[in-house]
Parts: C-alpha cells; sequence; structure tokens
C-alpha cells in the first residue's frame, strides 16, 4: 500500500508558511540543495508536501536532529519546521542550546498558541491568561545568540514580510550562523473561528501579544 | 603463575597512578596484566581502589575475590577493603611504615611512591625491572615539584624488607 | 574508541556520565569532530541526524543517558537510520551506581515504544570489544538498524594487553539517503494502522534476513559436558574462567555465550539445548533475569532439564564464585 501525505486543516497556516518557503528558495536557486526535518504536531503533515527532501523527527527534537545532519552535510540547507510546543516546550532546552552554539539551521516556528494535532490544549505561547507569560521565543534567545545569528517574528497574513525574512534568515544559514523565524499562524479548528474571524484573532489578540520584526 | 595485587587508598592519594605505572613496567616485562580501577562517587576524599592482576597467560577475568597483596594506604581504605584481608593475604598497612618516613622527614603525601618502591622490590625482578619503574616514575613525576624529594622515597620503599 | 575510528567514525555526540565520559574525552582529544551536546536526548538525534545525512556517527552512554536515547533509537528502528550508541552497563535502576551491572540488557535490546529491530552486541574481551564496534558500524549501515555495543564499566576501564585484530573485512561505506536529485521522503508516523503495519512488516523482513548473517555465539567444553553454563559479556568471561579451571579438574560442564543479544543465536542454542540429555542448565549474570528473560524466549525446547540461575545484579561475579557454584551442583 502506497503511503499517503495527510491534508493540514483548511485555513491552517503551515502550508502558507511551506508554500513561501519554497517560493523563497526556488528564487534563491536553492531548492535542491535544501532538505526539512519536521517536528511531531501538525508540523508532520509537512512531510511529503512540498518538492523538497523531507523526514520526520519527534517531538521537541527537530533542532538536534538537524544540528547533526548539517555538520555532517554543510552544503545542504537545513530547516526544522515546529509548532509553538514543539520548539518552545518540550524542545526549550535542546533549542536554547543549538541558538547558543550558532549552529548552522534554521528553525522555523509556527506559533498558533495551541497544541493543535491533540485538540487544542494551551501551548507555552497561550495568552488566554497572561498571568503566565508567554514565551516569547526570538526575544529571549537574542541574549545569548552569536550577533550575526538571525531572530525574527512575522505573521501568515503578511507575505511580504515572510518573504523579507526567510530570505534573511537563509542568508544567516549561508554565512554559517544560527536563524530563527517565527510564523503568527491561525488554527481556525481549534480556534473555533470562521472566516474573517480567524485573521481577526491573529490581528487583534495575537499581534498585541507578539511584536513582529527583526529582533 | 598469576599475582593478585588490590592498592587501596583515599581518592587523591596517588592510588591509580602508582597502579598504572606498574602495570606499564610489568607488560614491558613481557608479562600479561590488566589493571581495574574502582572508586567512590566523589571526585575527592572518597575510596580509590586498583585491582593488577599480572599472569605468564592471557588474562580472561581481571577482577578477584582474593588478592595475594593487599596494600593499604589510609584508615578509609582499610575499613573499605575488610572483606578482602582473609587468612593468607599479605597486607602492607601505611600506619605501619609512618614511623619509617617521619624518621627521614619524609611528608605522608608521597606514601604512593613509597609503596611503588616497596611493592617493585616485593614483586621481584622476574615481574618487573627496577630501571624500568624508575623510568617510568620519571617521566611522569621529574618535570613536576618535588621531584628529588619524590625520587628518595620510592627508594626507600624499594630498600624496606 | 580506537575501533569506532578505525571503522570510519567521523564524529560524536555525547554527555557525560559515568563510565564513559572517557570515550567522549578521549575522543575530543585525539581523534575527531565531537560535539558535548546539552543532555543525551540531544546526542541521540544528533547523531540520527548526522546518520541520515551520511555520516558515521556514534555516541557512548550509560544507564539513565541510555534510558533518554531510547527516544532517538526508535526513531532510528522506524526510519533504519543506522546510529551507533557504546552503552557502558551501569548499576540500575536509577542512578543505581557508577560502576558495572549487566542490567541494561531489556533496554538496549527492547527499550522504547518499539520492537527491538536492533542489533546488539556483548563483547567479552577487548579483543571482542574492538571487533564487534567494527562489526556494529558495517553491520548497522549494511542494513540500516541501529546498534548497540552493550558493555560495562569493568570492561570499559580495564587496561589490560591489547593486540589489535586483523579485520579483513573493508568498512561498509556510508550513504546518504538525501543524494539523490528527485526529493526523498521519510516518515515515521502513518495514518492508518495497516500503513504502519505494511511497514513493520518491511523491517521484519529485513530483521530476519539479517538474522542468520548477524547472530553470534562463542562455545566451550560443550561435548563431555552435563551442565550447561549460559552468561554474557564481562560475566560470560568469568564463567570461560570458571569452566576451564573446572575442566582441568575433570569436571563436565561446558559454556553457551551469546555474542549478539540481537538477534539472540537462538538456532544454535536450541540445537544445543535439544542434542542432548543435560543435568542442569545454569544461566548467570549481574542482573534479576534480563538475559535469562532473553534466553527463555528463544528456547523452543520441549522437555528442558531443570534451569538454575545465579543472580548477582549489579555485583561483578569471579571465576571462583562460579566455580563453587558449579561444585555444589547435585
Amino acid at each position: 500500500m502506497q503511503i499517503q501525505p495527510a491534508k493540514f486543516c483548511p485555513g491552517c497556516g503551515h502550508p502558507i508558511v511551506l508554500l513561501m518557503l519554497k517560493k523563497v528558495l526556488e528564487e534563491k536557486g536553492l531548492l535542491k540543495k535544501a532538505v526539512l526535518g519536521l517536528d511531531i504536531g501538525c508540523s508532520l503533515l509537512g512531510w511529503n508536501f512540498l518538492p523538497i527532501h523531507t523526514f520526520q523527527t519527534h517531538h521537541g527534537r527537530v533542532t538536534p536532529t538537524m544540528l547533526g545532519f548539517k555538520r555532517a552535510k554543510k552544503d545542504m540547507l537545513c530547516f526544522g519546521l515546529s509548532g509553538d510546543g514543539g520548539a518552545y516546550a518540550i524542545g526549550w532546552q535542546s533549542l536554547f542550546h543549538a541558538a547558543r552554539r550558532d549552529e548552522p539551521v534554521t528553525v522555523i516556528v509556527v506559533n498558533n498558541t495551541v497544541y493543535g494535532m491533540t485538540g487544542g490544549q494551551v501551548g507555552p505561547t497561550g495568552i488566554k491568561d497572561l498571568s503566565v507569560k508567554p514565551v516569547c521565543g526570538p526575544e529571549l534567545l537574542r541574549d545569548v545568540v552569536n550577533e550575526k545569528a538571525y531572530l525574527a517574528r512575522t505573521a501568515v497574513n503578511d507575505p511580504k514580510q515572510m518573504q523579507e525574512f526567510l530570505s534573511k534568515a537563509i542568508d544567516a544559514q549561508l554565512n554559517g550562523h544560527f536563524s530563527l523565524i517565527e510564523f503568527l499562524s491561525f488554527c481556525p479548528t481549534n480556534w473555533k473561528t470562521k472566516g474573517i474571524e480567524t485573521t481577526q484573532y491573529l490581528d487583534e489578540r495575537l499581534r498585541t501579544v507578539f511584536k513582529v520584526g527583526e529582533i | 603463575m598469576t599475582t593478585k595485587i588490590l592498592i587501596a587508598g583515599d581518592g587523591g592519594q596517588g592510588v591509580q597512578t602508582i597502579a598504572e605505572i606498574i602495570g606499564q613496567a610489568v607488560f614491558q616485562n613481557g608479562k600479561f596484566v590488566s589493571i581495574i580501577p574502582n572508586y567512590g562517587l566523589e571526585q575527592r576524599g572518597g575510596v580509590s581502589l586498583s585491582y593488577l592482576k599480572i599472569s605468564d597467560e592471557k588474562i580472561v577475568y581481571p577482577k578477584f575475590q582474593t588478592p595475594d597483596v593487599l596494600v593499604l594506604l589510609s584508615e578509609q581504605a582499610n575499613s573499605r577493603t575488610e572483606a578482602y584481608q582473609k587468612k593468607g593475604v599479605k597486607i602492607f598497612y601505611a600506619k605501619n611504615y609512618q614511623e619509617l618516613l617521619s624518621k627521614e622527614g619524609l611528608s605522608p603525601i608521597s606514601l604512593n611512591l613509597f609503596f611503588l618502591g616497596f611493592l617493585t622490590q616485593f614483586l621481584g625482578e622476574k615481574i618487573l625491572k627496577v630501571k624500568e619503574v624508575e623510568k617510568l616514575l620519571s617521566a611522569k613525576f621529574s618535570q613536576k615539584p618535588n621531584w628529588p624529594q619524590n625520587l628518595k622515597v620510592f627508594k626507600i620503599g624499594l630498600k624496606v624488607n | 574508541m580506537q575501533a569506532c575510528h578505525d571503522a570510519g567514525a567521523k564524529m560524536m555526540y555525547g554527555y557525560p556520565i559515568t563510565p564513559s565520559s572517557e570515550i567522549l574525552e578521549n575522543w575530543q582529544k585525539t581523534k575527531g569532530k565531537c560535539l558535548q551536546t546539552e543532555d543525551e536526548i540531544a546526542a541521540g538525534f544528533a547523531v540520527a541526524g548526522g546518520a541520515l545525512a551520511g555520516e558515521k556517527v556514534f555516541s557512548a552512554t550509560s544507564g539513565p543517558g541510555h534510558i533518554l536515547m531510547q527516544d532517538a533509537m526508535v526513531m532510528a528502528e522506524a526510519m533504519r537510520i543506522p546510529m551507533v550508541l557504546i552503552v557502558a552497563q551501569r548499576g540500575g535502576p536509577s542512578s543505581g551506581t557508577v560502576i558495572y551491572s549487566q542490567q541494561e540488557v531489556t533496554l538496549a535490546c527492547y527499550g522504547g515504544n518499539g520492537e527491538g529491530f536492533r542489533l546488539v552486541y556483548s563483547p567479552a574481551s577487548l579483543e571482542e570489544l574492538y571487533t564487534l564496534t567494527r562489526r556494529a558500524f558495517n553491520e548497522a549501515w549494511q542494513y540500516r538498524l541501529p546498534a548497540v555495543v552493550l558493555t560495562d564499566g569493568y570492561a570499559l576501564k580495564a587496561q589490560g594487553i591489547f593486540t589489535k585484530p586483523k579485520i579483513q573485512k573493508k568498512n561498509i561505506g556510508a550513504k546518504s539517503l538525501f543524494g539523490t536529485a528527485e526529493p526523498v521522503h521519510v516518515p515515521n508516523i502513518f495514518a492508518t494502522e495497516e500503513e504502519l503495519n505494511t511497514k513493520l512488516k518491511e523491517i521484519q523482513g529485513d530483521y530476519c534476513k539479517a538474522k542468520s548473517k548477524v547472530e553470534t555465539y562463542y562455545e566451550v567444553g560443550l561435548k563431555e559436558a552435563e551442565v550447561l553454563v549460559i552468561a554474557h559479556g564481562t560475566v560470560g568471561a568469568s564463567a570461560e574462567a570458571a569452566v576451564l579451571k573446572l575442566r582441568k579438574e575433570n569436571k563436565k560442564v561446558g559454556l553457551f555465550r551469546p555474542v549478539t543479544l540481537r538477534p539472540f543465536p537462538s538456532a544454535r542454542l536450541n540445537k544445543v539445548v535439544s542434542t542432548k540429555k543435560w543435568k542442569k542448565i545454569v544461566i548467570i549474570e549481574s542482573s534479576y533475569g534480563q538475559l535469562a528473560r532473553l534466553v527463555h524466549d528463544e528456547l523452543k525446547v520441549k522437555n528442558l532439564p531443570e534451569i538454575l540461575y545465579l543472580q548477582k545484579p549489579g555485583l561483578g561475579i569471579e571465576p571462583e564464585e562460579i566455580e563453587d557454584y558449579i561444585k555444589k551442583i547435585k
């Protein structure tokens, strides 16, 4: 039986990020050199979605896997795709130390503030109860990374900014430095929003807590 | 012919150092030798043991229940190795040589080198050559401070009956 | 460490843990590229990443670190990643001792949430530590399965005379899955039970094909023996010394020593056990039955003789102890 790739929910931000990644790689002529590691969560659905090498890893373990891959094959462009839970909760330790060591990989964090695949539990970037501070990954990492490392946050409804930041992140990797971009993203399935409500939720709620821009 | 030596002391007294030198010298002399260290968890202050097996034949298993010779460098080592202090085991306790060392004006810190000389003489030329031990000792310690005193302690150990 | 180098390993990832830290320190000083990660989880996944990229990489760990490595090991089982792990067994469970045991057999063979599609080697001497580590790399890359060299704190710390065995076989080359122009996609999660089952059947098929080539055993004194001793690793060496001494005293005892625990040399074990009427079988190990469990799993013989167990979890077992035990058997 052939293994079939599964599908993203309608309105999900993941495919927006992935397709933008493909666009930027194509424009730079680097599509064939890319390899994408996937966390286990909604990120895993990115397997076999793009015409680049992909493989799944374990929840929270995509960063150490990609740094191992990169150290073995420096001529390939290594990307690790993760959600906010995989990057900032279970995977925070290895992300922190890889960033601190300036591992030349690019970590893509799709932040929708929830654990999507398991039904919407609050993640480390949850904004419902702000008495517990949400993890602002790029800001926290700025203190420990090399000054040439590239850290930024954008949103899936800003294609121009996504394109610009992805391009710079790739350049950082080509120059031998760590890069991370957090994408504020949609999850209408777990946000229980419809149509325009989804974009509104991102613009009115997420953007006020998480600042976009280069960090 | 197999000889089993257990050296025990406090961590930091240099048990492993002299075990290594003896092991190397035995090897240079053409015999089979195995060394297994055994120590406690602390970096300093715990007990440090070394099991040395010397044989004319290939050594299949490096540890042993009953040593032929037990060398104790401290009180702690003495209590730790009670189970090994059976009838027939030749025990050499640092306590019994304290007087000799202080008479010569030598510090207890070099107890291990005293016993290195002691064991070298005790084991005999068939097992390891004095010259080889001296060479290894020099290689390890001659560039460090207090070399003349260290060499002196070793030589005193060599002469003890 | 020398074996890893001779096998063509280029990189080591690790985290300091007694009694395997010396491998990390010495590799760093003398052999090659090395990275000390923030924990064994990261080390395990970095090894997996390097192997996916087509480089021979390995790690070394013990006890609590060995547990953390299972996360990456099961990923390697699922995705056919040739990661190599040197495990120095120490006392367990929990932090146990930093010294020695044979209590990580179950973990090495069947740890994690999988079916144990791994190659596990149990060396009983310095020579075997070398040759089996060389084999671990070759066979991991040839059959695309994770491999464990399961040694212990005594063996790793022991110094002795060692003549490097000559290995005739050339090293198997490392290949990346991703060197092709066409994109390659490797999953470890499936949408349906059937997809997973299909994948598992495929891995099982390959594992069985590898089994007859990989399984290894060592025997001594079986022809005249009436008592059969089964032991592995360092205890296997101790048992051999005991058996040889007892045979000199005309005692009828022999030793069957599995050299690979996965795949277990079951065909040979069953042949040995069924070929004669043994008085007793004695399974000896420094654990409460982790080897015995493997043996019972593989023994398919009806009408077994009485089986005795000499079990000393976390303790070394000297040849003299084994001799005394065998002598006391009626």
